[in-house]
Protein backbone atom coordinates (compact mmCIF):
# COMPACT_ATOMS: atom_id res chain seq x y z
CA UNK A 1 0.00 0.00 0.00
CA UNK A 2 1.53 3.28 -1.17
CA UNK A 3 0.44 6.01 1.27
CA UNK A 4 1.31 8.83 -1.09
CA UNK A 5 -1.00 7.45 -3.79
CA UNK A 6 -3.68 6.83 -1.15
CA UNK A 7 -3.39 10.47 0.01
CA UNK A 8 -3.53 11.63 -3.61
CA UNK A 9 -6.86 9.85 -4.14
CA UNK A 10 -8.30 11.23 -0.88
CA UNK A 11 -7.13 14.75 -1.76
CA UNK A 12 -8.60 14.58 -5.26
CA UNK A 13 -11.92 13.33 -3.91
CA UNK A 14 -12.09 16.23 -1.44
CA UNK A 15 -11.32 18.70 -4.23
CA UNK A 16 -14.11 17.28 -6.38
CA UNK A 17 -16.52 17.29 -3.44
CA UNK A 18 -15.78 20.95 -2.72
CA UNK A 19 -16.63 21.82 -6.33
CA UNK A 20 -19.89 19.83 -6.37
CA UNK A 21 -22.51 22.05 -4.79
CA UNK A 22 -25.34 19.55 -5.16
CA UNK A 23 -23.30 16.93 -3.36
CA UNK A 24 -22.36 19.42 -0.62
CA UNK A 25 -26.04 20.19 -0.03
CA UNK A 26 -26.84 16.49 -0.01
CA UNK A 27 -24.15 15.93 2.59
CA UNK A 28 -24.88 19.05 4.64
CA UNK A 29 -28.64 19.06 4.93
CA UNK A 30 -29.35 15.80 6.81
CA UNK A 31 -26.94 16.56 9.69
CA UNK A 32 -28.27 20.09 9.91
CA UNK A 33 -31.87 18.87 10.02
CA UNK A 34 -31.10 16.14 12.54
CA UNK A 35 -29.15 18.57 14.75
CA UNK A 36 -31.94 21.15 14.77
CA UNK A 37 -34.72 18.64 15.30
CA UNK A 38 -34.13 17.69 19.00
CA UNK A 39 -34.08 21.30 20.28
CA UNK A 40 -37.08 22.13 18.10
CA UNK A 41 -39.08 19.18 19.42
CA UNK A 42 -38.07 19.88 23.02
CA UNK A 43 -39.25 23.47 22.68
CA UNK A 44 -42.42 22.38 20.94
CA UNK A 45 -43.21 19.87 23.67
CA UNK A 46 -42.60 22.52 26.32
CA UNK A 47 -44.49 25.46 24.83
CA UNK A 48 -47.22 23.97 22.72
CA UNK A 49 -50.33 22.57 24.35
CA UNK A 50 -49.90 18.81 24.35
CA UNK A 51 -51.60 15.75 25.61
CA UNK A 52 -50.64 14.51 29.01
CA UNK A 53 -48.23 11.59 28.78
CA UNK A 54 -49.22 8.67 30.97
CA UNK A 55 -46.48 6.66 32.71
CA UNK A 56 -47.69 3.54 30.86
CA UNK A 57 -46.75 5.07 27.51
CA UNK A 58 -43.08 5.09 28.39
CA UNK A 59 -43.16 2.19 30.77
CA UNK A 60 -41.09 0.04 28.42
CA UNK A 61 -38.25 2.52 28.50
CA UNK A 62 -38.54 3.13 32.26
CA UNK A 63 -38.50 -0.60 32.88
CA UNK A 64 -35.10 -0.88 31.16
CA UNK A 65 -33.52 1.87 33.27
CA UNK A 66 -34.36 1.09 36.92
CA UNK A 67 -32.04 3.81 38.23
CA UNK A 68 -34.40 6.41 36.79
CA UNK A 69 -37.03 5.78 39.46
CA UNK A 70 -36.56 9.28 40.83
CA UNK A 71 -37.48 10.80 37.43
CA UNK A 72 -40.86 12.36 36.89
CA UNK A 73 -42.92 11.21 33.91
CA UNK A 74 -42.05 14.42 32.04
CA UNK A 75 -38.35 13.93 32.72
CA UNK A 76 -38.55 10.31 31.61
CA UNK A 77 -40.36 11.36 28.47
CA UNK A 78 -37.71 13.98 27.72
CA UNK A 79 -34.88 11.56 28.34
CA UNK A 80 -36.51 8.92 26.15
CA UNK A 81 -36.97 11.44 23.35
CA UNK A 82 -33.38 12.64 23.51
CA UNK A 83 -31.91 9.14 23.70
CA UNK A 84 -33.94 8.26 20.63
CA UNK A 85 -32.37 11.19 18.79
CA UNK A 86 -28.91 10.13 19.88
CA UNK A 87 -29.61 6.74 18.33
CA UNK A 88 -31.04 8.32 15.21
CA UNK A 89 -27.78 10.29 14.83
CA UNK A 90 -26.22 6.94 13.94
CA UNK A 91 -28.12 7.10 10.66
CA UNK A 92 -25.85 9.95 9.54
CA UNK A 93 -22.66 7.90 9.14
CA UNK A 94 -24.70 5.33 7.20
CA UNK A 95 -26.54 7.58 4.80
CA UNK A 96 -24.03 10.37 4.07
CA UNK A 97 -21.03 8.38 2.83
CA UNK A 98 -23.20 6.24 0.60
CA UNK A 99 -24.15 9.33 -1.40
CA UNK A 100 -20.51 10.36 -1.64
CA UNK A 101 -19.26 6.89 -2.54
CA UNK A 102 -21.96 6.37 -5.16
CA UNK A 103 -20.97 9.60 -6.92
CA UNK A 104 -17.31 8.84 -6.47
CA UNK A 105 -17.15 5.51 -8.32
CA UNK A 106 -19.99 5.99 -10.76
CA UNK A 107 -18.81 9.55 -11.42
CA UNK A 108 -15.53 8.04 -12.65
CA UNK A 109 -17.50 5.77 -14.94
CA UNK A 110 -19.61 8.60 -16.30
CA UNK A 111 -16.64 10.93 -16.90
CA UNK A 112 -14.63 8.03 -18.39
CA UNK A 113 -11.77 8.87 -16.06
CA UNK A 114 -11.22 5.33 -14.88
CA UNK A 115 -9.11 4.18 -17.82
CA UNK A 116 -6.46 6.91 -17.43
CA UNK A 117 -6.60 6.34 -13.68
CA UNK A 118 -6.13 2.58 -13.98
CA UNK A 119 -3.27 3.04 -16.43
CA UNK A 120 -1.20 4.55 -13.60
CA UNK A 121 0.59 2.34 -11.05
CA UNK A 122 -2.29 2.70 -8.56
CA UNK A 123 -3.54 -0.62 -7.15
CA UNK A 124 -7.22 -1.50 -6.82
CA UNK A 125 -6.92 -1.55 -3.03
CA UNK A 126 -5.33 1.94 -2.97
CA UNK A 127 -8.03 3.32 -5.25
CA UNK A 128 -10.95 1.84 -3.32
CA UNK A 129 -9.54 2.58 0.12
CA UNK A 130 -8.75 6.17 -0.92
CA UNK A 131 -12.27 6.68 -2.18
CA UNK A 132 -13.72 5.04 0.92
CA UNK A 133 -11.71 7.22 3.32
CA UNK A 134 -12.71 10.34 1.40
CA UNK A 135 -16.36 9.36 1.77
CA UNK A 136 -16.08 8.30 5.42
CA UNK A 137 -14.30 11.40 6.71
CA UNK A 138 -16.98 14.05 5.98
CA UNK A 139 -19.72 11.74 7.26
CA UNK A 140 -17.89 11.06 10.50
CA UNK A 141 -17.10 14.74 11.01
CA UNK A 142 -20.77 15.63 10.35
CA UNK A 143 -21.86 12.99 12.90
CA UNK A 144 -19.39 14.26 15.49
CA UNK A 145 -20.60 17.81 14.92
CA UNK A 146 -24.19 16.67 15.39
CA UNK A 147 -23.28 14.98 18.70
CA UNK A 148 -21.20 18.02 19.78
CA UNK A 149 -23.98 20.48 19.02
CA UNK A 150 -26.46 18.23 20.77
CA UNK A 151 -24.47 17.88 23.98
CA UNK A 152 -23.41 21.53 24.08
CA UNK A 153 -26.96 22.91 23.67
CA UNK A 154 -28.85 20.46 25.84
CA UNK A 155 -27.90 21.97 29.25
CA UNK A 156 -29.99 24.98 28.26
CA UNK A 157 -32.84 23.05 26.72
CA UNK A 158 -33.59 20.14 29.07
CA UNK A 159 -36.13 20.78 31.83
CA UNK A 160 -33.91 19.63 34.72
CA UNK A 161 -30.13 19.09 35.18
CA UNK A 162 -30.69 15.43 36.08
CA UNK A 163 -32.04 14.74 32.58
CA UNK A 164 -28.79 16.11 31.13
CA UNK A 165 -26.70 14.13 33.60
CA UNK A 166 -28.56 10.97 32.57
CA UNK A 167 -27.70 11.68 28.97
CA UNK A 168 -23.97 11.91 29.68
CA UNK A 169 -23.12 8.26 29.27
CA UNK A 170 -19.95 6.71 27.80
CA UNK A 171 -22.28 4.87 25.41
CA UNK A 172 -22.60 7.98 23.23
CA UNK A 173 -18.89 8.69 23.28
CA UNK A 174 -18.29 5.17 21.99
CA UNK A 175 -21.11 5.60 19.46
CA UNK A 176 -19.49 8.76 18.12
CA UNK A 177 -15.84 7.70 18.24
CA UNK A 178 -16.03 4.02 17.29
CA UNK A 179 -19.39 3.01 15.91
CA UNK A 180 -19.89 6.03 13.62
CA UNK A 181 -16.68 5.49 11.62
CA UNK A 182 -17.38 1.76 11.45
CA UNK A 183 -20.92 2.34 10.21
CA UNK A 184 -19.56 4.82 7.66
CA UNK A 185 -17.08 2.29 6.44
CA UNK A 186 -19.86 -0.30 6.19
CA UNK A 187 -21.94 2.04 4.11
CA UNK A 188 -19.03 2.99 1.84
CA UNK A 189 -17.85 -0.59 1.37
CA UNK A 190 -21.35 -1.57 0.30
CA UNK A 191 -21.55 1.48 -1.97
CA UNK A 192 -18.19 0.73 -3.57
CA UNK A 193 -18.97 -2.95 -4.05
CA UNK A 194 -22.35 -2.23 -5.59
CA UNK A 195 -21.27 0.72 -7.73
CA UNK A 196 -18.55 -1.44 -9.25
CA UNK A 197 -21.39 -3.45 -10.77
CA UNK A 198 -24.01 -0.82 -11.67
CA UNK A 199 -24.04 2.38 -13.73
CA UNK A 200 -26.48 4.59 -11.86
CA UNK A 201 -25.79 6.26 -8.48
CA UNK A 202 -29.46 5.79 -7.57
CA UNK A 203 -29.07 2.01 -7.68
CA UNK A 204 -26.31 2.28 -5.10
CA UNK A 205 -28.23 4.71 -2.92
CA UNK A 206 -31.23 2.41 -2.82
CA UNK A 207 -29.10 0.09 -0.72
CA UNK A 208 -29.23 2.68 2.05
CA UNK A 209 -32.77 1.51 2.73
CA UNK A 210 -31.35 -1.85 3.75
CA UNK A 211 -28.45 -0.40 5.70
CA UNK A 212 -30.56 1.84 7.93
CA UNK A 213 -32.77 -1.06 8.99
CA UNK A 214 -30.54 -2.17 11.91
CA UNK A 215 -30.44 1.37 13.34
CA UNK A 216 -34.20 1.76 12.92
CA UNK A 217 -34.62 -1.61 14.65
CA UNK A 218 -32.57 -0.34 17.61
CA UNK A 219 -34.78 2.77 17.83
CA UNK A 220 -37.92 0.65 17.64
CA UNK A 221 -36.55 -1.94 20.08
CA UNK A 222 -35.88 0.74 22.66
CA UNK A 223 -39.30 2.29 22.11
CA UNK A 224 -41.15 -0.93 22.84
CA UNK A 225 -38.86 -1.79 25.71
CA UNK A 226 -37.17 -4.82 24.21
CA UNK A 227 -33.66 -3.57 24.92
CA UNK A 228 -31.62 -0.48 25.63
CA UNK A 229 -28.62 0.63 23.62
CA UNK A 230 -26.09 0.48 26.42
CA UNK A 231 -22.31 0.25 26.49
CA UNK A 232 -22.25 -3.55 26.30
CA UNK A 233 -24.62 -3.75 23.35
CA UNK A 234 -22.71 -0.97 21.61
CA UNK A 235 -19.38 -2.78 22.08
CA UNK A 236 -20.81 -5.99 20.65
CA UNK A 237 -22.44 -4.07 17.80
CA UNK A 238 -19.21 -2.22 17.00
CA UNK A 239 -17.19 -5.44 16.90
CA UNK A 240 -19.79 -7.03 14.63
CA UNK A 241 -19.81 -4.05 12.26
CA UNK A 242 -15.98 -4.07 12.18
CA UNK A 243 -16.03 -7.72 11.04
CA UNK A 244 -18.66 -7.07 8.39
CA UNK A 245 -16.64 -4.01 7.23
CA UNK A 246 -13.54 -6.08 6.66
CA UNK A 247 -15.48 -8.76 4.78
CA UNK A 248 -17.28 -6.29 2.52
CA UNK A 249 -14.12 -4.25 1.82
CA UNK A 250 -12.36 -7.43 0.77
CA UNK A 251 -15.32 -8.42 -1.41
CA UNK A 252 -15.32 -4.91 -2.91
CA UNK A 253 -11.70 -5.27 -4.03
CA UNK A 254 -12.51 -8.68 -5.54
CA UNK A 255 -15.63 -7.37 -7.29
CA UNK A 256 -13.77 -4.38 -8.73
CA UNK A 257 -12.55 -6.20 -11.81
CA UNK A 258 -10.52 -3.77 -13.93
CA UNK A 259 -11.09 -5.62 -17.17
CA UNK A 260 -14.86 -5.85 -16.80
CA UNK A 261 -15.04 -2.21 -15.83
CA UNK A 262 -13.02 -1.04 -18.81
CA UNK A 263 -14.61 -3.22 -21.43
CA UNK A 264 -18.24 -3.41 -20.37
CA UNK A 265 -19.01 -0.02 -18.80
CA UNK A 266 -20.72 2.22 -21.37
CA UNK B 1 11.06 -1.55 -26.50
CA UNK B 2 7.69 -3.19 -27.19
CA UNK B 3 7.43 -6.78 -28.38
CA UNK B 4 4.20 -8.70 -28.87
CA UNK B 5 4.22 -12.40 -29.68
CA UNK B 6 0.99 -14.12 -30.67
CA UNK B 7 -1.08 -11.73 -28.60
CA UNK B 8 -4.80 -12.56 -28.68
CA UNK B 9 -7.84 -11.31 -26.84
CA UNK B 10 -11.25 -12.87 -26.80
CA UNK B 11 -14.37 -11.45 -25.11
CA UNK B 12 -16.81 -14.34 -24.81
CA UNK B 13 -17.21 -15.57 -28.37
CA UNK B 14 -15.87 -12.35 -29.92
CA UNK B 15 -12.24 -12.27 -30.99
CA UNK B 16 -10.98 -8.69 -30.63
CA UNK B 17 -7.36 -9.45 -31.49
CA UNK B 18 -5.87 -12.59 -32.96
CA UNK B 19 -2.27 -13.73 -32.86
CA UNK B 20 -0.65 -10.29 -33.06
CA UNK B 21 3.12 -10.26 -33.36
CA UNK B 22 5.13 -7.12 -33.88
CA UNK B 23 7.99 -5.16 -32.43
CA UNK B 24 8.49 -1.45 -31.80
CA UNK B 25 12.12 -0.41 -31.63
CA UNK B 26 13.44 2.18 -29.16
CA UNK B 27 12.81 5.74 -30.36
CA UNK B 28 10.40 4.60 -33.06
CA UNK B 29 6.85 5.73 -33.80
CA UNK B 30 4.83 2.69 -34.76
CA UNK B 31 1.32 3.39 -36.06
CA UNK B 32 -1.44 0.83 -35.73
CA UNK B 33 -3.93 1.39 -38.55
CA UNK B 34 -7.21 -0.39 -38.80
CA UNK B 35 -10.96 0.13 -39.14
CA UNK B 36 -13.29 0.53 -36.16
CA UNK B 37 -13.35 -2.67 -34.14
CA UNK B 38 -10.08 -3.89 -35.64
CA UNK B 39 -8.57 -4.37 -32.19
CA UNK B 40 -6.32 -1.29 -31.96
CA UNK B 41 -7.60 -0.13 -28.56
CA UNK B 42 -7.69 -3.70 -27.28
CA UNK B 43 -4.04 -4.10 -28.30
CA UNK B 44 -3.05 -0.89 -26.51
CA UNK B 45 -4.99 -1.96 -23.41
CA UNK B 46 -3.23 -5.32 -23.36
CA UNK B 47 0.21 -3.74 -23.75
CA UNK B 48 -0.61 -1.08 -21.13
CA UNK B 49 -1.61 -3.85 -18.70
CA UNK B 50 -5.20 -2.64 -18.47
CA UNK B 51 -6.61 -5.95 -19.65
CA UNK B 52 -5.00 -9.34 -19.80
CA UNK B 53 -4.38 -11.18 -23.07
CA UNK B 54 -6.24 -14.44 -23.63
CA UNK B 55 -3.08 -15.91 -25.09
CA UNK B 56 0.35 -14.83 -26.24
CA UNK B 57 2.87 -12.68 -24.47
CA UNK B 58 4.34 -9.23 -24.61
CA UNK B 59 7.30 -7.32 -23.25
CA UNK B 60 7.10 -3.57 -22.65
CA UNK B 61 10.11 -1.53 -21.55
CA UNK B 62 11.91 -4.77 -20.78
CA UNK B 63 9.15 -6.03 -18.47
CA UNK B 64 6.79 -8.93 -18.96
CA UNK B 65 3.10 -8.07 -19.43
CA UNK B 66 0.97 -10.03 -16.98
CA UNK B 67 3.81 -10.53 -14.51
CA UNK B 68 5.17 -7.03 -13.87
CA UNK B 69 2.08 -4.96 -14.60
CA UNK B 70 2.50 -2.36 -11.83
CA UNK B 71 6.11 -1.74 -12.87
CA UNK B 72 5.09 -1.42 -16.52
CA UNK B 73 2.33 1.06 -15.68
CA UNK B 74 4.87 3.17 -13.81
CA UNK B 75 7.10 3.35 -16.90
CA UNK B 76 4.60 4.03 -19.64
CA UNK B 77 2.32 6.92 -20.55
CA UNK B 78 -1.14 6.25 -21.95
CA UNK B 79 -3.37 8.62 -23.86
CA UNK B 80 -6.75 6.92 -23.82
CA UNK B 81 -9.36 7.11 -26.55
CA UNK B 82 -11.35 9.72 -24.58
CA UNK B 83 -9.45 12.36 -22.57
CA UNK B 84 -11.18 11.34 -19.30
CA UNK B 85 -10.45 14.46 -17.27
CA UNK B 86 -11.93 15.56 -13.96
CA UNK B 87 -14.26 18.27 -15.21
CA UNK B 88 -14.64 20.19 -11.97
CA UNK B 89 -10.91 20.39 -11.41
CA UNK B 90 -8.46 22.73 -13.12
CA UNK B 91 -5.72 21.53 -15.48
CA UNK B 92 -3.14 22.06 -12.73
CA UNK B 93 -5.21 20.03 -10.24
CA UNK B 94 -5.76 17.24 -12.79
CA UNK B 95 -2.04 17.05 -13.52
CA UNK B 96 -0.95 17.29 -9.90
CA UNK B 97 -3.19 14.35 -9.02
CA UNK B 98 -1.69 12.13 -11.69
CA UNK B 99 1.84 13.30 -10.92
CA UNK B 100 1.34 12.08 -7.35
CA UNK B 101 0.02 8.74 -8.59
CA UNK B 102 3.19 8.39 -10.66
CA UNK B 103 5.22 9.01 -7.50
CA UNK B 104 6.79 12.36 -8.37
CA UNK B 105 8.09 14.36 -5.41
CA UNK B 106 6.60 17.75 -4.54
CA UNK B 107 9.26 19.87 -6.24
CA UNK B 108 9.17 17.79 -9.41
CA UNK B 109 5.37 17.89 -9.48
CA UNK B 110 5.45 21.69 -9.60
CA UNK B 111 8.11 21.84 -12.29
CA UNK B 112 6.58 19.12 -14.49
CA UNK B 113 3.06 20.53 -14.27
CA UNK B 114 4.34 24.02 -15.16
CA UNK B 115 6.53 22.62 -17.96
CA UNK B 116 3.81 20.68 -19.76
CA UNK B 117 1.12 23.32 -19.30
CA UNK B 118 3.53 25.82 -20.86
CA UNK B 119 4.61 23.45 -23.62
CA UNK B 120 1.02 22.76 -24.68
CA UNK B 121 -0.14 26.38 -24.33
CA UNK B 122 -2.42 25.84 -21.34
CA UNK B 123 -0.61 27.97 -18.76
CA UNK B 124 -2.96 30.93 -19.03
CA UNK B 125 -5.92 28.75 -18.03
CA UNK B 126 -4.15 26.51 -15.56
CA UNK B 127 -6.58 27.28 -12.71
CA UNK B 128 -9.89 27.25 -14.59
CA UNK B 129 -12.20 24.20 -14.40
CA UNK B 130 -11.68 21.81 -17.30
CA UNK B 131 -15.46 21.78 -17.94
CA UNK B 132 -15.08 25.03 -19.92
CA UNK B 133 -12.34 23.69 -22.19
CA UNK B 134 -12.58 22.93 -25.91
CA UNK B 135 -11.99 19.41 -27.19
CA UNK B 136 -8.54 20.39 -28.42
CA UNK B 137 -7.52 21.79 -25.02
CA UNK B 138 -8.76 18.67 -23.29
CA UNK B 139 -6.79 16.48 -25.63
CA UNK B 140 -3.63 18.52 -25.04
CA UNK B 141 -4.18 18.24 -21.30
CA UNK B 142 -4.64 14.47 -21.59
CA UNK B 143 -1.35 14.26 -23.49
CA UNK B 144 0.37 16.34 -20.81
CA UNK B 145 -1.02 13.94 -18.21
CA UNK B 146 0.54 10.98 -20.01
CA UNK B 147 3.91 12.76 -20.11
CA UNK B 148 4.27 13.98 -16.51
CA UNK B 149 6.57 11.18 -15.38
CA UNK B 150 8.66 11.33 -18.58
CA UNK B 151 7.89 7.79 -19.75
CA UNK B 152 10.11 6.25 -22.39
CA UNK B 153 7.16 4.35 -23.87
CA UNK B 154 3.96 6.08 -24.91
CA UNK B 155 0.66 4.64 -26.08
CA UNK B 156 -1.38 7.23 -27.93
CA UNK B 157 -4.89 6.14 -28.89
CA UNK B 158 -6.37 8.45 -31.54
CA UNK B 159 -4.48 11.56 -30.37
CA UNK B 160 -5.97 13.95 -32.93
CA UNK B 161 -9.43 12.40 -33.19
CA UNK B 162 -12.16 15.04 -33.44
CA UNK B 163 -9.77 17.96 -33.30
CA UNK B 164 -9.90 20.93 -35.65
CA UNK B 165 -6.99 21.15 -38.13
CA UNK B 166 -5.08 23.69 -36.04
CA UNK B 167 -5.34 21.69 -32.80
CA UNK B 168 -4.53 18.48 -34.68
CA UNK B 169 -1.40 20.11 -36.05
CA UNK B 170 -0.28 21.21 -32.58
CA UNK B 171 -0.77 17.64 -31.33
CA UNK B 172 1.12 16.19 -34.32
CA UNK B 173 4.01 18.61 -33.82
CA UNK B 174 4.14 17.66 -30.16
CA UNK B 175 4.26 13.95 -31.02
CA UNK B 176 7.08 14.66 -33.47
CA UNK B 177 8.96 16.47 -30.67
CA UNK B 178 8.49 13.44 -28.43
CA UNK B 179 9.97 11.21 -31.11
CA UNK B 180 12.91 13.61 -31.47
CA UNK B 181 13.49 13.22 -27.73
CA UNK B 182 13.93 9.49 -28.36
CA UNK B 183 10.68 8.18 -26.92
CA UNK B 184 9.07 5.03 -28.25
CA UNK B 185 5.50 5.64 -29.36
CA UNK B 186 2.71 3.26 -30.31
CA UNK B 187 0.16 5.36 -32.14
CA UNK B 188 -3.37 4.16 -32.90
CA UNK B 189 -5.03 6.26 -35.52
CA UNK B 190 -7.65 6.44 -38.22
CA UNK B 191 -5.87 9.42 -39.67
CA UNK B 192 -3.81 8.05 -42.54
CA UNK B 193 -2.12 11.36 -43.23
CA UNK B 194 -1.06 11.53 -39.59
CA UNK B 195 0.37 8.03 -39.74
CA UNK B 196 2.15 8.82 -43.02
CA UNK B 197 3.73 11.97 -41.57
CA UNK B 198 4.66 10.68 -38.14
CA UNK B 199 5.17 6.94 -38.20
CA UNK B 200 8.48 5.27 -38.89
CA UNK B 201 6.60 2.03 -39.47
CA UNK B 202 2.98 1.08 -39.84
CA UNK B 203 1.09 -2.02 -38.81
CA UNK B 204 -2.27 -2.56 -40.51
CA UNK B 205 -4.57 -4.68 -38.37
CA UNK B 206 -8.02 -6.15 -38.67
CA UNK B 207 -8.16 -8.43 -35.64
CA UNK B 208 -4.92 -9.97 -36.97
CA UNK B 209 -1.83 -8.15 -38.20
CA UNK B 210 -2.20 -7.85 -41.97
CA UNK B 211 1.05 -6.12 -42.86
CA UNK B 212 3.92 -4.30 -41.15
CA UNK B 213 6.45 -1.97 -42.74
CA UNK B 214 7.36 1.59 -43.56
CA UNK B 215 4.76 3.48 -45.59
CA UNK B 216 7.08 3.46 -48.61
CA UNK B 217 7.82 -0.24 -48.26
CA UNK B 218 4.10 -1.00 -48.13
CA UNK B 219 3.52 1.12 -51.24
CA UNK B 220 6.32 -0.64 -53.09
CA UNK B 221 5.16 -4.05 -52.00
CA UNK B 222 1.63 -3.43 -53.19
CA UNK B 223 2.09 -1.22 -56.19
CA UNK B 224 5.77 -1.43 -57.08
CA UNK B 225 7.52 1.85 -57.84
CA UNK B 226 7.04 4.04 -60.87
CA UNK B 227 8.00 7.32 -62.46
CA UNK B 228 5.47 9.69 -64.05
CA UNK B 229 6.92 11.70 -66.97
CA UNK B 230 4.89 14.45 -68.65
CA UNK B 231 5.94 15.38 -72.18
CA UNK B 232 4.84 18.03 -74.64
CA UNK B 233 3.33 15.98 -77.49
CA UNK B 234 4.51 12.46 -76.71
CA UNK B 235 5.22 10.23 -79.72
CA UNK B 236 5.28 6.46 -80.18
CA UNK B 237 9.02 6.64 -80.88
CA UNK B 238 9.66 8.30 -77.54
CA UNK B 239 7.56 5.65 -75.76
CA UNK B 240 9.53 2.94 -77.52
CA UNK B 241 12.81 4.60 -76.52
CA UNK B 242 12.03 4.43 -72.77
CA UNK B 243 10.54 0.96 -73.08
CA UNK B 244 13.88 -0.18 -74.43
CA UNK B 245 15.66 0.83 -71.23
CA UNK B 246 16.73 -2.29 -69.32
CA UNK B 247 15.48 -1.18 -65.92
CA UNK B 248 11.98 -0.20 -67.18
CA UNK B 249 9.63 -3.14 -66.75
CA UNK B 250 6.48 -1.54 -68.13
CA UNK B 251 5.29 1.71 -69.75
CA UNK B 252 1.72 2.97 -69.63
CA UNK B 253 0.79 5.95 -71.80
CA UNK B 254 -1.93 8.30 -70.60
CA UNK B 255 -2.08 11.01 -73.28
CA UNK B 256 1.12 13.02 -72.90
CA UNK B 257 2.03 11.33 -69.62
CA UNK B 258 4.10 8.17 -69.46
CA UNK B 259 3.98 5.96 -66.37
CA UNK B 260 7.15 3.91 -66.12
CA UNK B 261 7.29 0.91 -63.78
CA UNK B 262 10.84 0.56 -62.48
CA UNK B 263 12.84 -0.02 -59.29
CA UNK B 264 14.49 2.93 -57.56
CA UNK B 265 12.98 5.76 -59.64
CA UNK B 266 14.95 8.38 -57.73
CA UNK B 267 18.25 6.84 -58.90
CA UNK B 268 17.32 6.06 -62.50
CA UNK B 269 15.20 9.13 -63.37
CA UNK B 270 18.17 11.03 -64.96
CA UNK B 271 18.74 8.09 -67.37
CA UNK B 272 15.08 8.20 -68.40
CA UNK B 273 15.21 11.97 -69.01
CA UNK B 274 18.44 11.64 -71.03
CA UNK B 275 16.90 8.92 -73.24
CA UNK B 276 13.73 10.93 -73.84
CA UNK B 277 15.69 14.08 -74.77
CA UNK B 278 17.81 11.99 -77.10
CA UNK B 279 14.54 10.78 -78.72
CA UNK B 280 13.55 14.44 -79.25
CA UNK B 281 11.04 14.76 -76.39
CA UNK B 282 10.21 18.00 -74.59
CA UNK B 283 10.12 16.93 -70.93
CA UNK B 284 7.67 19.03 -68.91
CA UNK B 285 7.87 17.24 -65.53
CA UNK B 286 9.27 14.12 -63.90
CA UNK B 287 7.88 12.90 -60.56
CA UNK B 288 8.09 9.67 -58.65
CA UNK B 289 4.60 8.24 -58.56
CA UNK B 290 3.49 7.85 -54.97
CA UNK B 291 0.28 6.05 -54.19
CA UNK B 292 -1.48 7.48 -51.17
CA UNK B 293 -1.37 5.61 -47.88
CA UNK B 294 -5.14 5.50 -48.19
CA UNK B 295 -4.75 3.32 -51.31
CA UNK B 296 -2.36 1.06 -49.42
CA UNK B 297 -4.66 0.88 -46.42
CA UNK B 298 -7.83 0.13 -48.40
CA UNK B 299 -6.03 -2.50 -50.44
CA UNK B 300 -4.80 -4.22 -47.31
CA UNK B 301 -7.99 -3.93 -45.27
CA UNK B 302 -10.67 -4.38 -47.92
CA UNK B 303 -8.69 -5.94 -50.76
CA UNK B 304 -9.52 -3.01 -53.06
CA UNK B 305 -7.11 -2.52 -55.98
Amino acid sequence: MNLSRLAAVVGKEFLEMRRNRLLLWTIGLPPLALTLLPPAILLAVRYLPAQEVSPEEISGFAKLVPQLTSFSTDELMELFLLRTFLTIFLLLPLVLPLTIAAHSIIGEKQLRTLEPLLSTPITTAELLLGKSLAAVAPAVVATWLAYAVFFSTMPWLVSTPQVYRALLEPTWLLAAVALSPLLSLLSVSCGVAISARVNDPRSTQSVSVLLILPVISVVAGQAVGWFLLDLRLLCVGSALVALVDAAILYAGVLLFDRETILTRWK
Amino acid sequence: MIRAEGLSKQFGGFVAARDLSFEVKPGEIFALLGPNGAGKTTTVRMLACLIGPTSGQAVVAGLQVGRQDDAIRARIGVLTETPGLYEKLSPAQNLRFFARLYGLDAARIDSQVARYLEMLGLSARRDEPVSGFSKGMRQKLAIARAMLHEPQVLFLDEPSSGLDPEAARVVREFIAELRDEGRTILLCTHNLDEADRLADRIGVIKQRMIEVGTADALRRRLYGSSLAVRLRGATDAQVAAVRALAFVSDVTRRGDELLLAMPEPARTAPDVVRELVRAGADVVSVVEERRSLEDVYLTLVDGRP
